[in-house]
């Protein structure tokens, strides 16, 4: 027996570790069997099946920062969760940015010198 | 009762505290490629539906299961090692060594499925930001393997020293985000094209 994982913060603040990780594991495998059983059956419409998948994934992945990770707010841990926090916050524009962009970078080119020419002669105004 | 040699000095301490944030720096830099990544896919994936048929479902539950069984596995190495057992630590890390393998094993065998379908990487746009995501992740998981080869030689050769418990909790947060990927992955990539 050793205390070095709580002594340096990597287990901050539990007392029964090993009912983190089981619990942390059962919870996986049922979102990840109901993700794939929903799917797989169409048990829902499309839209209601995208949001349940989704929602299921968000679930399971906080479930394993807190349960395998041992994210959250106890002294030891407190850096890492706002260290993940604040690079979710970049990724998030990150990833809105580049979609937007993409689904709108056609309408925001120059037109071509056929293009202009036409413009020029047919429309009035920008 | 305590393991004497593992107690720490105010400077051991210290710097180990340092370098397990440090090591999560890196994670979450890994983090903002895997996001990249996934961006990229997106953008590249015009047509979700149509990518159902390079993709078998149960084949992908297999290699969840699989890996999710390895990242409950490296946690037992973690007690194993709270337990101050060198041998429970060396199992635990056997089984998720193999359980790895196994993962990185079937992942191959797609590839190459799709490859000799003639669905290969630079058939696409598309295929090409599959192959990179999905290979990326697949090469992390990879590299695991290996560092899990060698750090488990290492508690063979001198058992659980300071050194090799931090090493044993990086590999594990190394180990555990790579799951946490695989969710994003096969929501994304796998399961919304049969919505």
């Amino acid at each position: 027996m050793n205390d070095y994982f709580e002594e340096i913060g990597a287990w901050p603040g539990e007392s029964r570790i090993a009912r983190s990780y089981a619990i942390g594991f059962a919870f996986s495998l049922v979102a990840t069997i109901a993700a794939y059983a929903l799917t797989l059956t169409h048990a829902l419409p499309p839209r209601a099946l995208i949001a349940a998948i989704f929602a299921l994934a968000g679930a399971q992945i906080l479930a394993q920062l807190a349960y395998f990770l041992h994210l959250g707010s106890a002294s030891g841990a407190r850096m890492r969760t706002i260290a993940l926090i604040v690079t979710f916050g970049i990724v998030s524009i990150l990833v809105a940015g580049s979609l937007w962009i993409m689904a709108t970078l056609n309408s925001r080119m120059m037109p071509s010198q056929n293009q202009m020419i036409d413009y020029m002669q047919n429309e009035s105004g920008l | 009762m305590n393991d004497q040699s593992l107690q720490l000095t105010v400077e051991t301490r210290a710097k180990d505290i340092t370098t397990v944030f440090g090591f999560w720096a890196y994670l979450m830099t890994d983090f903002v490629l895997f996001a990249s990544l996934f961006a990229t896919f997106a953008v590249l994936r015009t047509d979700t539906a149509a990518t159902a048929h390079l993709f078998n479902l149960r084949f992908t539950l297999l290699e969840t299961v699989i890996l999710l069984s390895s990242s409950f596995t490296c946690g037992l190495a973690l007690l194993a090692a709270h337990g101050s057992s060198r041998t429970g630590v060396l199992r635990a890390l056997a089984a998720t060594a193999l359980l790895g393998a196994a993962f990185v094993g079937l992942e191959v065998s797609e590839f190459a499925k799709l490859v000799a379908a003639g669905s290969a990487p630079a058939a696409s746009g598309f295929l090409s930001a599959y192959f990179t995501l999905v290979g990326t992740h697949g090469l992390h998981v990879a590299i695991g393997i290996v560092w899990m080869l060698a750090l488990t030689t290492a508690i063979a050769l001198r058992g659980l020293s300071r050194s090799n418990m931090r090493k044993l909790l990086l590999l594990s947060l190394f180990w555990h985000f790579l799951d946490i990927v695989w969710i994003c992955i096969f929501t994304i990539v796998y399961l919304m094209p049969f919505v």
